[in-house]
C-alpha cells in the first residue's frame, strides 16, 4: 500500500501517530541535544541568562581545551581499558561458552553460578578488591583496570554466547569433525565464522559495559589511569561547574558508543535482556 | 586417479599423543581461563570480605581478632543505613513502575509499522546506552537554576520567574533523579516491550477483532500475557540496577542534601572509602547481596509458579 | 573402498537403550539401507560408525581395521546430513574444498577434484555462489559434492532426501544411485522412507528397537518378511492385516474370519500349518494381491465379491477401501477398474503371497 493512495482516515492516524512519535522523541533527545549543543557554546553562551537553545556560531574550543590540558588522555585510557578488557572476555568468555554448551561442562549448576555473578552488586565487591588491589599494587593501573572487567564481562559474555551458539546447528559441526578438523579446529574455523553476528553483537556491550563503568574506576585510578567518567566528576564543583568541559568531555565519551550502538541496532534487544527477548 | 593416490598419505591425519590430549581434555582447557579469573576476581574478594566481616579492622586499627555477629548486629542499630535502604526503596518504587508504563506506552505508539520506524527507535535508545554519569550531567546541565532550560520552560508556562535549586532543595531532589532515572531507562523498557509486542500471535489478535473484542479486553486476555514474561525479565534486570544505584546519584546530588539522597550504595561507599570502616563495610555488603539474592528468588520463584 | 563390520555394538543415552547388540556385515562397494520408524536406534547406529558417538560396546571395523578409538576424521569416511550441513559463509567450491582443505591437501588437486565432482552433479554453474543462494536440491548436491571429493572409504547418508518436497526427492534418489554406479564406494544409508530403502539398497537392514529386525536384499525383505512389522513396514500402501482362524484338515488349510467367509489356502501356504488348527492368525493381504476378477483362476487365487467404499485414484492405479472379515483393507487396483462409491466388485486375491502372522510373537508362520 503506498502512503498516497491512502484513504483519508489512515491517513490522519498516521498523521497523528507520527505527531505522537516527533514529540517523544523530542522529549527524549532534548537533553543529548542541550549538551551537545552547550558543548559548542562560548563561554559567554553558556552563562547567558535566559539560556540560548541555539549557539550563535558552532566553534571548537571547548574541545580545543580538553585536548591542550590533555584531559583526553581520559579517553584514551577508557578506549585502552575497555577495548582490552572486552577483546579479552570476548575470547576467554566463549570458548568457556562452547565448552558449556556443546559438553554441558559442570552442568546447569556451573552456568548458574556464572550468571549469578552477573548478579553480585559492584558495590559489595568493590570494597574488597580495592583491599586487595592495594595490597598487589594494582590500583591505579591498566592491568588491574582491565582484569577487573574482563571478569565483569566474562558472565555476560558466557551467558551471550551460549545463546549463539546452541543456535549453531551441531550437524556443522560434525560434518567438520569427518572431514578433517580437530576439536580446536572446529571451534576456530566453524563455530566462530557462524557466530561472527553475535560475537561482534556481544563485544559492542562489553565494550559499552565497560566504558560506561564509574564506580570501580573511581575507586581504582588516582593520577595515573583515571577513565572518561571519572575525569567527568572532577568538573563538578559545589556551585561553580565547568559546565563547557563537562559538556564537551561527555560528547567525547559518547559519541563511540552512539556510533557502535548503532551499527548493532539489530542485536540490541537480545543484548541487553541478557538473551531473555530475541528481537 | 595416481595422482590422488599419491596425496593419500597427506591426508591421513594422526596427531600427536599431546595433539590428542589436548584434544579430549578441550571442554575443561577452555572453560578454564574464564573460571579462574572469576574466581579470582569474583569470588576470591567475596570470601575475603567474608572472613573481615567478622572480624574488627577499622581505619585506625587493624584488630584481626574475630568478633562473631558483632558487625552484623551493628547493622540492626545503624539508623543511617535504614534510611538509607529507605531512600533505595523510594526511588526504586517510583522509578521502576514509571519507566515501565512509559516504555509500554512508547511501545504502544510504535508498535505499529511505520515508514522511518527504525530511525526513531535508534533515536530513542541513545538514553539508555550513554554512561549514566553523562546522564546525570547532562541532567545537571539541564536543572541548572540559571542557565538551564528547565527553569526557563517552568517560567514560561508559569508566567512568572520559576527558581528551583533541584539539586538541593529537599522537596526536588527526588523528582530531579527519578526524572533522569525514567529518562534514561524507559527507553531500555520500551525496547524490550516492542519486541515483545512485535511477537504477539498476530492471529490471535485478529481472532479477537473478528470476535469484536474491546481494546482493553485484548490488552488483557491476550497481550499482557503474552508479554508477561517479557515484563518480569526486565523488571528484574531494572529491579536489581535500581536497589544498587550510584552514578545517577554521585553526579546530581552525591547523596545530598545532607544525607537526603543517600542509597544504598552510596552509603556502603561512604563507609569503605571516607570512614574506613573496613569490616563494617563488609557486614553491610552481605546485607546488599542477601538482599539482592532475596529479590532475585522471589522474582524467579514467582516466574517459575506463572509459568 | 571398504567393507564394515559391526559386532555386538551397544549404545546407551543415559537409561534408553538405543542400539542393542548389533551384528552386521556390509560387503564393499555395497548400498546398504538402515530402515526403521523414528526412534529405532538407526541414525544413531550411522553415527556411531562414523565416530560421532562412541559405542558402549562391541566392535567397529572399517577396512580391516578397528576404528573404535579413531576419531571421526582418521576413519577415511564422508558423510550427508539431512540439513545439508553447508557452511553459509564459505561459497560452493570452498564448501566442497572444505575436507581437503583440512587435511591439507595441494590447491591443484582440490581445484581438479571440484571441477570433477561439479560436473558429476551439475553444479559447475553454482560454484562461486553462497548456499542461501541455492534451491534445496542444489544445497543437497553441494553436500554430496563434499562427499565425493573425499574419495573416503565409505560413504554415510543421514536421511539426506528427508528435508526435500516430493518431485526433487524422486530426482535426488535417482542421482544418488546413479552416484552408486559411477564411483561404487561402500555406502550406508540411513531413511525412515521405506521406498527410499526398496529402491536404492543392494541390502535393506530393517531395524526396530534398537535390533535389526531383518536384513537382505529389498524383494527378499518385501516378498519373504520374517515378522509382521517387517511386512507391514516395507511396501505402500501398508499391508491389509485381518484377523481370522486357522481351520486345518490334513493337508488342506484355510482362515477363517471372525466375521464369516473363508479362505482356502494353497497347498504350499498350507503345508506348515497341518497342526495348527483353532490358532488365531493374522491373515496379510498387500494392496497389490487384489485385482479385478476376470476369466479363469489360476493356482491359489481366489475370487472375492466386495463393496467399493472410499475411492483414490492416483492415475495409473487406484486404491479402493473394501471390508474383508470385519475390517477395512485397501486393494490396488487399475485405474478403470472401479469408478464409483457402493460399486459392487470382484476381486481376485493372490493367496499364494498372502502372509499369515502369529499376533502374540509376531513371526511369520507361512
Amino acid at each position: 500500500m503506498r502512503i498516497g493512495r491512502l484513504p483519508a482516515r489512515k491517513a490522519r492516524i498516521l498523521a497523528v501517530r507520527y505527531l505522537g512519535a516527533g514529540i517523544v522523541t523530542l522529549l527524549f533527545l532534548f537533553p543529548v541535544y542541550w549538551l551537545f549543543m552547550i558543548s559548542f557554546k562560548t563561554p559567554d553562551e553558556i552563562y547567558h541568562v535566559p539560556p540560548l537553545w541555539i549557539p550563535g556560531q558552532i566553534q571548537f574550543s571547548n574541545y580545543y581545551v580538553l585536548f591542550r590540558d590533555g584531559d583526553v588522555l581520559a579517553i584514551l585510557n577508557s578506549v585502552i581499558v575497555a577495548g582490552v578488557s572486552s577483546g579479552v572476555a570476548i575470547v576467554l568468555g566463549t570458548l568457556c561458552a562452547y565448552s558449556l554448551a556443546r559438553f554441558g561442562t559442570g552442568g546447569e549448576n556451573l552456568a548458574m553460578w556464572i550468571i549469578s555473578q552477573r548478579m553480585i552488586p559492584p558495590i559489595a565487591v568493590v570494597f574488597p578488591i580495592f583491599l586487595i588491589y592495594v595490597y598487589f599494587g594494582l590500583v591505579d593501573g591498566y592491568f588491574g583496570l582491565i582484569l577487573l572487567y574482563t571478569a565483569f564481562n566474562l558472565p555476560y559474555v558466557i551467558w551471550m554466547m551460549r545463546g549463539y551458539i546452541v543456535d549453531v546447528p551441531l550437524e556443522l559441526e560434525e560434518s567438520a569433525l569427518v572431514d578433517g578438523l580437530n576439536r580446536w579446529e572446529v571451534i576456530w574455523k566453524v563455530v566462530f565464522p557462524m557466530v561472527r553476528p553475535g560475537l561482534m553483537a556481544t563485544s559492542v556491550f562489553t565494550f559499552v559495559f565497560a566504558w560506561n563503568d564509574f564506580l570501580f574506576a573511581l575507586v581504582l585510578t588516582r593520577t595515573e589511569v583515571i577513565t572518561f567518567p571519572v575525569m567527568l566528576t572532577h568538573y563538578f564543583g559545589g556551585q561553580s561547574n565547568f559546565w563547557a568541559k563537562i559538556a564537551a568531555m561527555s560528547v567525547l565519551g559518547t559519541l563511540p558508543i552512539f556510533v557502535a550502538v548503532s551499527v548493532m541496532q539489530r542485536y540490541l534487544v537480545r543484548g541487553v535482556s541478557l538473551g531473555a527477548v530475541k528481537g | 586417479m595416481t595422482l590422488s593416490a599419491s596425496f593419500k598419505a597427506a591426508e591421513q591425519r594422526r596427531p600427536s599423543r599431546f595433539g590428542r590430549m589436548l584434544e579430549d581434555r578441550l571442554p575443561y582447557l577452555i572453560v578454564a581461563p574464564a573460571i579462574l579469573i572469576l574466581l579470582l576476581v569474583g569470588l576470591f574478594p567475596l570470601i575475603y570480605s567474608l572472613i573481615v566481616s567478622f572480624q574488627r579492622i577499622t581505619m585506625t586499627e587493624n584488630d584481626t581478632s574475630f568478633v562473631g555477629l558483632l558487625n552484623y548486629a551493628e547493622l540492626f542499630r545503624d539508623t543511617r543505613l535504614w534510611a538509607s535502604l529507605g531512600h533505595t526503596t523510594i526511588i526504586t518504587a517510583i522509578a521502576l513502575p514509571l519507566e515501565l508504563l512509559v516504555g509500554f506506552l512508547m511501545a504502544q505508539l510504535f508498535i505499529d509499522r511505520m515508514p522511518g520506524r527504525q530511525i526513531f527507535v535508534a533515536l530513542l535508545v541513545l538514553p539508555t546506552v550513554i554512561s549514566p554519569i553523562v546522564a546525570g550531567a547532562t541532567w545537571r546541565l539541564m536543572f541548572d537554576v540559571r542557565f538551564g532550560p528547565i527553569g526557563q520552560i517552568l517560567s514560561f508556562f508559569a508566567g512568572e520567574p520559576v527558581r528551583i535549586l533541584w539539586t538541593v532543595n529537599p522537596s526536588y531532589v527526588y523528582p530531579a533523579i527519578i526524572i533522569c532515572e525514567v529518562w534514561q531507562w524507559s527507553p531500555f523498557m520500551f525496547l524490550l516491550l516492542l519486541a515483545a509486542l512485535s511477537n504477539v500471535d498476530q492471529s490471535q489478535l485478529e481472532a479477537a477483532e473478528i470476535d469484536g473484542a474491546s481494546y482493553l479486553r485484548v490488552l488483557r486476555a491476550i497481550v499482557l500475557p503474552a508479554i508477561a514474561p517479557v515484563i518480569a525479565v526486565a523488571c528484574l534486570i531494572r529491579g536489581l540496577d535500581l536497589v544498587r544505584i550510584f552514578d545517577i546519584i554521585w553526579a546530581l546530588t552525591e547523596g545530598g542534601p545532607g544525607s537526603m539522597t543517600e542509597t544504598i550504595s552510596l552509603y556502603t561507599y561512604v563507609q569503605g572509602f571516607s570512614q574506613f570502616e573496613t569490616s563494617y563495610t563488609a557486614a553491610i555488603s552481605f546485607l546488599v547481596i542477601a538482599l539482592l539474592t532475596l529479590i532475585t528468588t522471589l522474582v524467579l520463584k514467582r516466574m517459575e509458579l506463572a509459568r | 573402498m571398504a567393507d564394515v563390520k559391526l559386532s555386538g555394538v551397544h549404545k546407551y543415552y543415559g537409561n534408553v537403550h538405543a542400539v542393542r547388540g548389533i551384528d552386521l556385515t556390509i560387503a564393499d562397494g555395497e548400498f546398504a539401507v538402515l530402515v526403521g520408524p523414528s526412534g529405532c536406534g538407526k541414525s544413531t547406529l550411522l553415527r556411531t560408525i562414523a565416530g560421532l558417538e562412541d559405542p558402549d560396546g562391541g566392535a567397529i571395523t572399517i577396512g580391516g581395521a578397528v576404528v573404535n578409538d579413531l576419531r571421526p576424521r582418521e576413519r577415511n569416511i564422508a558423510m550427508v546430513f539431512q540439513n545439508y550441513a553447508l557452511y553459509p559463509y564459505l561459497t560452493v567450491s570452498e564448501n566442497i574444498a572444505f575436507g581437503l582443505r583440512a587435511r591439507k591437501t595441494p590447491e591443484i588437486e582440490i581445484r581438479k577434484r571440484v571441477s570433477e565432482a561439479a560436473e558429476m552433479l551439475g553444479i559447475g554453474n553454482f560454484l562461486q555462489r553462497y548456499p542461501r543462494q541455492l534451491s534445496g536440491g542444489q544445497r543437497q548436491r553441494v553436500a554430496i559434492g563434499r562427499a565425493i571429493v573425499r574419495k573416503a572409504d565409505l560413504f554415510l547418508f543421514d536421511e539426506p532426501l528427508s528435508n526435500l518436497d516430493a518431485q526433487l526427492r524422486d530426482e535426488m534418489r535417482t542421482e544418488i544411485k546413479r552416484l552408486h554406479h559411477e564411483i561404487t564406494t561402500t555406502m550406508i544409508y540411513v531413511t525412515h522412507d521405506q521406498v527410499e530403502a526398496m529402491t536404492l539398497a543392494d541390502r535393506i537392514v530393517l531395524l526396530r528397537d534398537g535390533k535389526i529386525e531383518q536384513q537382505g536384499a529389498p524383494l527378499e525383505l518385501f516378498e519373504q518378511p520374517r515378522t509382521g512389522f517387517v511386512a507391514g513396514f516395507l511396501g505402500s500402501p501398508s499391508i491389509n492385516l485381518i484377523p481370522a482362524t486357522l481351520k486345518t484338515n490334513g493337508p488342506e488349510a484355510a482362515v477363517v474370519f471372525q466375521s464369516g467367509g473363508e479362505l482356502t489356502l494353497p497347498s504350499a501356504k498350507a503345508r506348515p500349518l497341518a497342526s495348527m488348527d483353532g490358532r488365531d492368525i493374522l491373515v496379510g493381504i498387500r494392496p497389490q494381491h487384489f485385482s479385478r476378477a476376470g476369466g479363469p483362476l489360476r493356482d491359489g487365487v481366489v475370487s472375492y465379491s466386495a463393496t467399493a467404499d472410499l475411492i483414490q485414484p492416483t492415475g495409473t492405479r487406484t486404491f479402493t477401501t473394501i471390508r474383508i472379515g470385519g475390517v477395512d483393507a485397501v486393494a490396488e487396483l487399475q485405474a478403470h477398474d472401479v469408478s464409483s462409491h457402493g460399486e459392487r466388485i470382484d476381486l481376485a486375491i493372490d493367496l499364494n503371497r498372502v502372509v499369515l502372522i502369529d499376533p502374540a510373537s509376531g513371526l511369520v508362520i507361512a
